[in-house]
């Protein structure tokens, strides 16, 4: 198991993140932007877990954090979902430049 | 006698009255204004008492009081003190001469207030508010408890101004609250820097660990960061005071504010500034600020012929005043600029005198208008036909503002020049342009309103009657009692002084 | 002499009872007053008897504490203070008295004798200050009851303004008292005079210092006493009534220039750059006003002039070293001069008019008036064995004596100059033909005739207290006691005094044959030099190049100030306004509403933050 040191985990997370990110500020989709914020927790619990492992202070406190984010991650989602399509329903479209209206 | 929370009743007795006042119906008018005066009168009889028994030898030490209040810090910090912040009251002779005029201007002001047309209700609620908010300010040891009550007091004066003022009223009240709202946080800059530097927000203790060398501080104070930091309290105060080019706020407020307002802004709000300079800016850097010293007098001579100037080509009888006013704080910056006994003492003097005659002049100008509806010069004349006895009155107001001798604005006038000889005879001899160009603007004004042709309109007009009696007799009386016998103020004065002196090293 | 500080209390008692129940007492009043005066008076006087055969007496006690100076407030009664206490009073309680009968049937008597009161106070208040600021402050008073006096008609344009002018003029000198008063202080650590003589004998103060401070002190003089170039408020303070020109624009409020530079006496003698610039002052004074006075037609202008012109006359004697001279010029001076404008009073109030040309021929009509009008001017005019020739001969005396010739030419034309106009006064108002309109003139009530009867006695033998021929017993009391103070008899040649009776003389003749005879043209002079007469007669225009430049100045520094405060101080106001709702407004339209972009702000700004901390090592 040694064979893979933290960096990878690391980079792998990162990778993640960036990706995740990039979606989530670039893309129109609503949908497709919930999905990046997705990508983006999810690296964040990688990270989590890799260090619950291959810490300094090892202990289970980070996966066990890791299962809350998780959890929250998919509360989130379907509040997230939820909203969307309710907004679908009123706007027709889930193009996120349409949806300014908090602005006024 | 027993002076245990002596201070705190006196600060918070208008809440009293406030609580009453929220049980009053709207509708009560009568009621609402009885229950106002009446309210502002413990305070009055509170601050009336700690004078006479300091004058009957009371130690007024005996008036402090303090309470730990909020703790910032771990335990260590709480084990020596540090970073504390506590509730503490008490008064030296300056502040005792402060808090009697206040609880004498408000009282006034209150009796004035009748003059107020509408939502009595609420007026005096906010009225008794700004008194506690101008006596706390005046009372409190403590930077911090001061910047409370400094805050206090806007608040109230904001709304007051803003709701039941004349015509730009929204507009005047938005400049009160921006210019007054910047210097607070100027104030507040520096009291936070005092406060992470020493680890104290106490006046006294600030003092003393400031001005010994070597004293334990939490991290260095150089003495740039303390020139720094007293010209920060300059401008913090000068917006107050007001010193040029910070006064157009105060020219909208006296003309736009009801004259009961006035009173008390011109009489006491504008006095804070000068309080601030004397007890923070004097009391705490004197060495930085005796380098201020050719500054401020330069400053000072600007602000006399400055306002004395503008007054004259007014039209507008309360920008007569208002420009008067600007006028008559260059004094006490003279006096401060001086910085010696008798400047001192005149700038504190100017304070108190200018506190008593600008209220006297606005609430005759509340009268005046209550009866003319107007105070542009050019409509008004004649006024001593029909109102012979508040013409009178007004004539000698703006005698003891023109620093007539026999009344207090001679005395004050004449020690802030006596100190400034002393020091720069030269720029003291440029001042004196001042005084005669004080007497030239308040006659013009003056004469233009009560001398000359009455005009019709005004013939029948009744003069000073019922309650407006109490308010002109009472400042009166004390305008010349303190231009007859000056050592009713300066002998409470000498313990402080002494004590400001001892810092300045003379 | 230990309850003299009494003296000006009564006065004051008076103006406070007025002030509070003269609504009730009405026409009573005037009785207040009198009787407030006449306990002054008498007082006065005890204490002048007192005074002969005792030392000074001074008390004072603390009046203002700074630190450790204590400024104290007391009363001194010396030879002169109690002169001038009595002078005053005496002056007062006979105005008081003939204002009874002139003001009767005036609404506002209560107002008017309360105003007298408060006078009366700050004169007497200021004659027996023993210290400086003391003088300064009654100084200030004494203004102050003058400017309520002269705007008594506050109705009247032309009152309000010369009482504003009055006020603002003399304060114009009075700043110069104030400051000469505080530098003499720091030079040498006390108001009070005798303290401030003994540093100037010890040579504490240096030379240029007591120059400069007795000249400041003289501009305070020069306002109060009307001298050039501060003197034209006092010709306006005429819109008065007539007996408070009688009472302060004669006899005693324009008289304390004269008193103040008399009791610095020593001080202005310890510099003769400061005695030269008061002689000059003095003379100019005197023959610049008698120019004007030759040419008026108001008959209290003229009278006015005439003060101004033997005011000048005092303030001569004084830089000419004549302290005795001075003094006794002043006390001769206010009774012939009271006496006059009480006189001239009679007579407008008998006429309703002020205008010279319009009377004539009183003579027969005032048979009290004219003859007592004659002594006053017979006293002004310096003939023989009336007070003024005694005086005047003393002025003349001593501006030879030290060395002033040129001075004292100037002084002698002003002499022929005030024969000629009082003497064209008098003829033109009492001799000749009366006026068609002048039918219902009578004499006026003895309430009025008898302070003018006690007044023209003095000023006939006023002048015996100090003469050469008889003794200088006046002069001798003046300086007993204090070496500062000079001689009390200057001797001098002979001839001046008969030169001075012969311009005298010869004034009177002229205007004997101008104006009564008639053999002497009329407008000889404003025919032949029209330009000439239309200066003097406009008063060399002094008025209005103080419009043209003072006050214009004034206007224009204040135009000038408002300019900066608008386009300056609120300009400056206005910008940054402007410049927090332009960065507002900027920054309004980053908030787009996008939550991407404001994501994308968000990592940026975080992004940076790294940065600067990978950078810093996160200590700035």
């Amino acid at each position: 198991m040694s064979s893979v040191p933290v960096s990878a985990f690391l980079a792998l997370a990162l990778i993640l993140f960036c990706i995740g990110l990039y979606g989530a500020l670039t893309k129109r989709n609503t949908v497709i932007v919930l999905i990046s914020i997705e990508l983006m927790l999810n690296a964040v619990n990688i990270n989590l877990v890799t260090f619950s492992k291959y810490g300094v202070n090892p202990s289970i406190t980070g996966q066990v954090f890791a299962l809350f984010a998780i959890a929250v991650a998919a509360a989130e989602a379907a509040v997230g979902l939820a909203i969307l399509i309710a907004l679908y329903r009123n706007r027709r479209t889930v193009n996120i430049d349409e949806m300014n209206q908090l602005k006024n | 006698m027993d002076f245990n929370y002596f201070l705190t009743l006196l600060v918070f007795s208008p809440l009293l009255g406030i609580l009453l006042l929220a049980f009053m119906p709207k509708a009560n008018e009568s009621g609402i204004k009885m229950l106002g005066v009446l309210a502002t009168l413990p305070s009055l009889i509170l601050a009336l008492i700690a004078y006479f028994s300091y004058r009957g030898g009371n130690d007024l030490a005996n008036f402090s009081e303090k309470f730990r209040w909020i703790q910032f810090g771990g335990q260590g910090a709480e084990q020596s003190g540090m970073f504390s912040v506590n509730y503490e009251l008490g008064i030296d002779g300056f502040g005792l001469v402060m808090v009697v005029l206040t609880a004498v201007i408000a009282t006034l002001a209150a009796l004035a207030s009748f003059h107020i047309k509408k939502e009595w209700k609420g007026y005096y609620m906010l009225f008794l508010l700004l008194e506690i908010g101008m006596l706390g300010v005046f009372t409190s040891q403590n930077l911090i408890l001061f910047f409370l009550f400094f805050e206090i007091t806007l608040i109230p004066m904001f709304f007051l101004i803003g709701k039941w003022g004349y015509y730009e009223k929204e507009k005047a009240a938005y400049s009160f609250l921006i210019y007054n709202g910047l210097g607070s946080a100027i104030l507040l800059i520096v009291i936070m820097v005092l406060f992470s530097r020493t680890g104290t927000s106490n006046i006294e203790m600030l003092r003393m660990i400031l001005n010994t060398e070597n004293a334990p501080l939490v991290a260095p104070v150089s003495e740039s960061l303390k020139m720094g930091l007293l010209i920060a309290l300059l401008v913090a105060f000068g917006v107050k005071l007001p010193i040029f080019p910070l006064h157009s706020w105060m020219l909208r407020v006296h003309v736009e504010a009801p004259p009961s307002i006035v009173m008390i802004h011109s009489g006491i709000l504008l006095k804070i500034g000068a309080f601030g300079l004397i007890r923070f800016g004097m009391g705490i850097f004197p060495e930085q600020f005796a380098d201020l010293t050719v500054l401020l007098a330069v400053l000072g001579v600007i602000n006399l012929l400055y306002g004395a100037f503008l007054a004259f080509i007014q039209t507008d009888f309360k920008m007569v005043l208002a420009y008067s006013s600007i006028s008559h704080m260059g004094i006490v910056l003279i006096g401060l600029g001086a910085n010696n006994e008798a400047g001192i003492q005149g700038a504190i003097f100017q304070v108190v005198s200018h506190g008593l005659i600008s209220a006297l002049l606005f609430f005759l100008v509340g009268v005046m208008y209550e009866r003319t509806h107007t105070t542009t010069l050019a409509n008004l004349g004649g006024l001593a036909k029909g109102m012979p006895i508040a013409s009178g009155f007004l004539l000698a107001g703006a005698m003891a503002s023109l620093g007539l001798p026999g009344m207090s604005g001679f005395v004050s006038e004449f020690m802030a020049f006596f100190g400034l000889f002393k020091e720069m005879p030269v720029l003291a001899a440029v001042g004196t342009l001042g005084i005669i160009m004080t007497a030239v603007y308040l006659l013009r004004a003056v004469l233009a309103i009560t001398y000359g042709k009455a005009e019709r309109e005004f013939v029948g007009i009744s003069d000073v009657r019922s309650f407006e009696w109490a308010p002109i007799l009472v400042l009166v009386g004390l305008i010349v009692l303190i231009g007859v016998y000056p050592n009713v103020l300066s002998e409470p004065l000498q313990a402080t002084l002494e004590t400001i002196l001892m810092g300045i090293g003379g | 002499m230990e309850n003299a500080w009494l003296i000006p209390l009564f006065p004051l008692v008076s103006f406070l009872l007025l002030l509070l129940f003269g609504k009730k007492l009405k026409e009573a009043s005037a009785f207040v007053g009198i009787l407030a005066t006449l306990a002054s008076l008498v007082y006065s006087i005890l204490v002048l008897l007192e005074r002969l055969s005792e030392p000074t007496y001074k008390a004072e006690t603390v009046w203002l504490t700074i630190g450790d100076l204590q400024l104290t407030a007391g009363f001194e009664v010396n030879q002169l203070n109690a002169l001038m206490l009595v002078i005053v009073s005496l002056v007062s309680f006979l105005v008081h008295t003939y204002s009874k009968g002139y003001m009767h049937g005036d609404e506002r008597i209560p107002v008017f004798y309360a105003y007298l009161g408060l006078f009366t106070f700050a004169m007497l208040g200021l004659v027996i200050s023993p210290n400086l600021l003391q003088t300064y402050i009654f100084w200030e008073l004494v203004g102050v009851g003058s400017f309520l006096l002269i705007g008594f008609y506050f109705y009247k344009e032309s009152a309000k303004a010369a009482a504003k002018k009055a006020f603002i003029m003399t304060r114009i000198g009075d700043v110069g008292l104030l400051i000469g008063m505080i530098l003499l202080f720091w030079q040498t650590g006390s108001f009070e005079y005798d303290e401030i003589f003994a540093a100037v004998e010890e040579g504490a103060v240096s030379g240029t210092m007591i120059t400069l401070t007795a000249i400041l002190i003289f501009i305070g003089a020069v306002g109060k006493s009307g001298q050039f170039p501060l003197h034209t408020w006092l010709p306006d303070a005429m819109e008065g009534p007539t007996p408070v020109s009688a009472l302060i624009h004669a006899a005693t409020m324009v008289a304390a220039g004269v008193y103040l530079v008399a009791s610095m006496f020593p001080l202005f003698n310890a510099s003769e750059t400061a005695m030269l610039t008061v002689a000059i002052i003095g003379a100019f004074t005197a023959i610049f006003a008698a120019t004007i006075g030759l040419v008026q037609t108001d008959i209290k202008r003229v009278l006015a002039f005439s003060t101004v012109s033997q005011l000048g006359y005092m303030m001569l004697a004084l830089g000419s070293a004549g302290y005795v001279a001075g003094v006794f010029h002043l006390m001769t001076h206010a009774f012939f001069k009271a006496l006059l404008f009480l006189a001239a009073g009679s007579v407008i109030h008998a006429v309703h008019t002020q205008d010279i040309e319009k009377m004539g021929g009183l003579w027969k009509k005032l048979t009290f008036t004219g003859p007592l009008f004659l002594i006053g001017t017979l006293a002004i005019s310096g003939v023989p064995l009336f007070s003024g020739f005694f005086s005047k001969d003393e002025i003349l005396i001593a501006a030879w004596a030290h060395g002033n010739y040129g001075l004292f030419w100037l002084a002698v034309i002003a002499a022929f100059f005030t024969a000629f106009y009082m003497f064209r006064l008098f003829f033109m108002v009492f001799s000749g033909e009366a006026r068609s309109e002048m039918k219902n003139v009578h004499e006026s009530p003895s309430v009025m005739t008898l302070p003018m009867v006690v007044l023209a006695v003095l000023a006939v033998v006023a002048g015996y207290v100090n003469t050469p021929w008889f003794g200088s017993f006046l002069g001798d009391w003046l300086v007993e006691g204090n070496e500062a103070l000079g001689h009390g008899h200057i001797a001098g040649p002979g001839w001046i005094m008969i030169v001075a009776t012969a311009v005298s003389l010869l004034g009177i003749l002229l205007a004997w044959m101008m104006y009564s005879k008639k053999s002497i043209s009329r407008d000889w002079l404003s025919s032949r030099a029209p330009i000439v007469y239309g200066i003097v007669k406009n008063k060399y225009y002094i008025d209005e190049i103080y419009n043209q430049t003072v006050v214009f100045g004034a206007k224009a520094i204040s135009l000038f100030l408002r300019f900066i405060e608008i386009f300056l101080v609120e300009g400056i106001v206005k910008l940054t306004t402007a410049a927090v709702q332009a960065l507002g407004k900027t920054g309004a339209k980053i908030h787009s509403g996008q939550v991407q972009t404001y994501g994308t702000i968000a990592f940026v700004g975080l992004a940076v933050l790294m940065v600067i901390f990978a950078l810093t090592g996160g200590y700035l």
